[in-house]
């Protein structure tokens, strides 16, 4: 008994999958924390209190940072290392690699938290860490790199799962996208202060090139291997069409790289990459959606699971929020829409169904489903599960509908005329106008982060009812042992 | 490099763009579901995730 | 006959990751590339110099408090942003921008041409205390910016960084002579390297931004920046369409 439960141990690094899971959720509660903060300093300003390192300025892409990198990048780190193994039924080459791929990424993160509360940025929207941040961070993407090509190489059928294609495409993208975007001169060797490689227009496309695949691949291609690993078993049945996930996977590889320059419609960059990255948007809409199909009809036959199963709830709603926001995304890629849309409200709104209704449900199913299995025990509540699928679902609906309504305001307001061709309203006007909205937005933040809260507790819970269970199994067969001995 | 500013006139890059991304559409769809065969042989690799289950049928009942 | 099998790939790790690589590689080699070697990309427009070095100073700060995530720096094509902002923006006005500032968000308003609109007090006022000038504002208070001074120690670091990467200050007699023939000579004196440090305080002198000669503090650096916003290019020397054909 104890020798086999050993071999069982030894067959996976799972010690890795742990921390990284801990660290997702307590990075997505820190994180989404931050969130609610700043959207409150937006509907009531006195809470920057005249503090420097709080206001929204400096603490805003402590919020992004932390969701992206801190939850979603934690996420990644757990599911990929746990489904790498599983499906190649290969341990990690590396214990060492491993560890160093969580202290530097913890680092990179915490570190990049507190420089934006003293000021230093590269006041690049997702890549605001300075340059020393930067190279610690590439050093932990490689390193993740050749564990994982590592890990794959030692799989033991010739097939590799179609999940870790899409975990290698999300690894090689943000390498790429990584290195060139954070392209930099330091002022100095014992400054963090440095001015980008690029200026102007090459610049804005730069970025926004990092930008969108930032979401197209980290937040995208990695959850959709997420979900082709996680929905199959929870379900339990295969994926819907493994034909369909191929054509998925490099339609979506392919296309998404063309589309960032839509974040820059009618600006000076030039029509050309603008109407490229349009045409190419809307074409994205049919992987993406192959691939929420692929994922939902995974459980036709199985209908009922989502009336009893609150993790499958998490996994399937995650799709449709998916399946939501790539449709809407193409349309406000469209020039027309983008005229209305660009700089308001609805782009924040359609971030977050992406963020919170894809990324974060996303991983929350797949999180508990894999918690359980990774300490050995069943979860400690599956009705706080159910709850929290509520306080979650109701707060992405309160955040997005309040960004909807606040962004087409805002996008109606600005371009309005008066009957003698006067613009109608100061641009304070429309920021007057926001205030009911923005403070349901915090409200639905704070909905959103109240169901994180319980899942923090249903974890810290689940994990001490683990090595309770643990401690016990190994007294009693310890005990046993005695017994034997003094026979 | 001069010879990247062809792909900047639309005259050239739309109709590059279409022929790439529509031949290279056609032959992945054809690979994937062109032949039976193959296609059993693809859709056989839908249970790796199932393989190493000995260990968790048994806590799996629910 | 043409011999491929996907299920190399389905098998083969390296070649995996090749064709992903090259699959993620397109896109951005096709649309970024180009826009560093066409020269229709940036117009050839007058008046666009690099920042002196308190309006770079007053760039930094603007950076370290995060502003550009509630003010873009760019103006679109349009009717109502025309009456609200003015001009719209060109790619020549952002060249020596490293990083560009453009935005993505309008919280608050576009920045891109608010020099020379508002006055030096008013700025003031405004950023130590936003709802005392528009009380509806939901931008923080900015009263340290008032306090602190502003730290100049490396201001030749900073130049050096920006004339790596290719802003034309001048450090030597060649350099500073090619800036007279761009920029004029008075200009041209601004953006020398050597007597950054002079420059600064002499224009934070004589510009009083922040209405207090005594010392230089953050505020001064800030309003000149913003001071500056947009105001190099005089558009009444162009036709009107003189810039549709760069778009």
């Amino acid at each position: 008994m104890a020798a086999t439960m050993v071999s069982g141990t030894e067959q996976y690094n799972f010690e890795i999958v742990k921390k990284f899971s801990i660290m997702a959720v307590v990075w997505g509660l820190v994180g989404m924390s931050v969130g609610v903060y700043i959207a409150s300093e937006l509907a009531w300003p006195i809470m920057n209190m005249d503090i420097p390192y709080i206001t929204f300025g400096r603490l805003r892409p402590v919020h992004t940072s932390a969701v992206i990198f801190g939850f979603g990048g934690s996420a990644l780190f757990a599911t990929s290392y746990y489904i790498v193994q599983r499906t190649c039924q290969a341990r990690l080459i590396s214990d060492g690699m491993a560890i160093f791929t969580f202290w530097g990424w913890q680092a990179a993160i915490a570190l990049g938290g507190i420089s934006y509360m003293l000021g230093y940025t590269q006041s690049r929207e997702y890549a605001e860490m300075e340059w020393p941040i930067d190279i610690l961070i590439e050093v932990v993407w490689v390193t993740y790199l050749a564990l994982f090509v590592g890990t794959v190489m030692r799989r033991k059928q010739p097939h590799i799962y179609v999940a870790n294609w899409f975990f290698l495409s999300f690894i090689l993208a943000t390498a790429l996208l990584h290195t060139f975007n954070n392209l930099a001169v330091p002022i100095s060797l014992f400054s963090m202060k440095s001015y980008s490689l690029f200026s102007g227009t090459q610049d804005a496309m730069t970025q926004w090139w990092y930008g969108h695949n930032a979401v197209g691949f980290f937040l995208t291609a990695a959850f959709l291997g997420m979900m082709y690993y996680f929905v199959p078993k929870q379900a339990g049945r295969p994926i819907f069409s493994y034909r369909l996930s191929i054509v998925h996977f490099w339609a979506l590889s392919f296309l998404y790289m063309w589309v960032g320059a839509h974040h820059l419609h009618w600006t000076a960059l030039p029509d050309w990459t603008s109407t490229l990255a349009a045409t190419f948007s809307i074409m994205l809409l049919l992987p993406s959606w192959g691939g929420m199909i692929n994922g939902i009809m995974t459980l036709s036959g199985a209908w009922d699971k989502l009336r009893t199963d609150p993790i499958m709830r998490f996994l399937i709603v995650a799709l449709s929020f998916y399946g939501m926001s790539t449709f809407e995304g193409p349309l406000m890629a469209l020039k027309d829409v983008n005229a209305l849309s660009h700089y308001t409200d609805w782009t924040v709104g359609h971030v977050h169904s992406g963020a919170l209704g894809w990324v974060a449900m996303v991983s929350f199913g797949s999180l508990y489903h894999m918690i359980p299995k990774l300490w050995n025990t069943k979860i400690w509540s599956q009705k706080l599960i159910e709850i929290h699928f509520w306080f979650a679902t109701i707060g992405v609906l309160l955040y997005i509908t309040a960004m909807w309504i606040s962004g087409i305001t805002q996008g109606l307001m600005w371009r309005a005329f008066d009957q003698f061709g006067n613009l109608q309203y100061s641009f304070v006007e429309s920021v007057a106008a926001m205030h009911p909205f923005y403070a349901m937005r915090a409200i639905g933040g704070m909905f959103f982060v109240t169901g994180m809260s319980m899942m923090f507790i249903n974890v810290m819970m689940t994990i001490r009812q683990g090595k309770r269970e643990a401690a016990k199994l190994h007294a009693a067969s310890h005990g046993k042992m005695a017994d034997m001995a003094s026979a | 490099m001069e010879w990247l500013n062809w792909f900047a006139a639309f005259e050239n890059t739309k109709p590059l763009a279409l022929v790439i991304l529509f031949v290279t559409f056609v032959l992945i769809v054809y690979y994937v579901f062109g032949s039976r065969k193959r296609g059993e042989r693809l859709e056989s690799y839908k249970n790796i995730p199932f393989l190493d289950d000995e260990s968790e049928t048994k806590e799996d009942k629910k | 006959m043409f011999n491929f099998k996907h299920e190399w790939v389905e098998t083969n790790i390296g070649l995996l990751l090749v064709l992903t690589m090259l699959a993620i590689s397109i896109g951005g080699l096709v649309e970024i590339a180009p826009l560093f070697f066409i020269k229709d990309t940036v117009e050839k427009v007058d008046g666009v110099r690099p920042y002196t070095p308190l309006e770079l100073r007053g760039r930094d700060i603007f950076q370290r408090e995060g502003c550009y995530l509630c003010h873009s720096q760019m103006i679109r094509p349009f009717r109502d942003e025309a009456l609200r902002y003015g001009h719209y923006s060109l790619a020549a006005e952002s060249q020596y921008d490293h990083p560009f500032q453009w935005g993505s968000k309008r919280t608050g308003p576009d920045l891109a041409r608010v020099g020379k609109k508002y006055s030096n007090e008013w700025h003031v006022a405004h950023l130590v205390s936003p709802r005392s000038m528009v009380p509806q504002s939901v931008m923080p208070n900015y009263p340290w910016l008032l306090s602190t001074e502003l730290d100049i120690s490396d201001i030749t670091d900073r130049m050096k960084a920006l004339r790596l990467v290719g802003v034309p200050y001048s450090l030597n007699q060649d350099e500073y002579d090619a800036n007279v023939k761009k920029f004029g000579k008075e200009t041209a004196d601004m953006l020398n390297i050597a007597d950054a440090r002079k420059n600064l305080i002499a224009q934070a002198q004589q510009g009083n931004y922040d209405g207090d000669r005594s010392s230089i503090s953050e505020m001064d650096a800030l309003v000149a920046y913003l001071q500056v916003l947009g105001t190099m290019v005089d558009f009444r020397k162009y036709d009107d369409d003189e810039f549709v054909k760069y778009r």
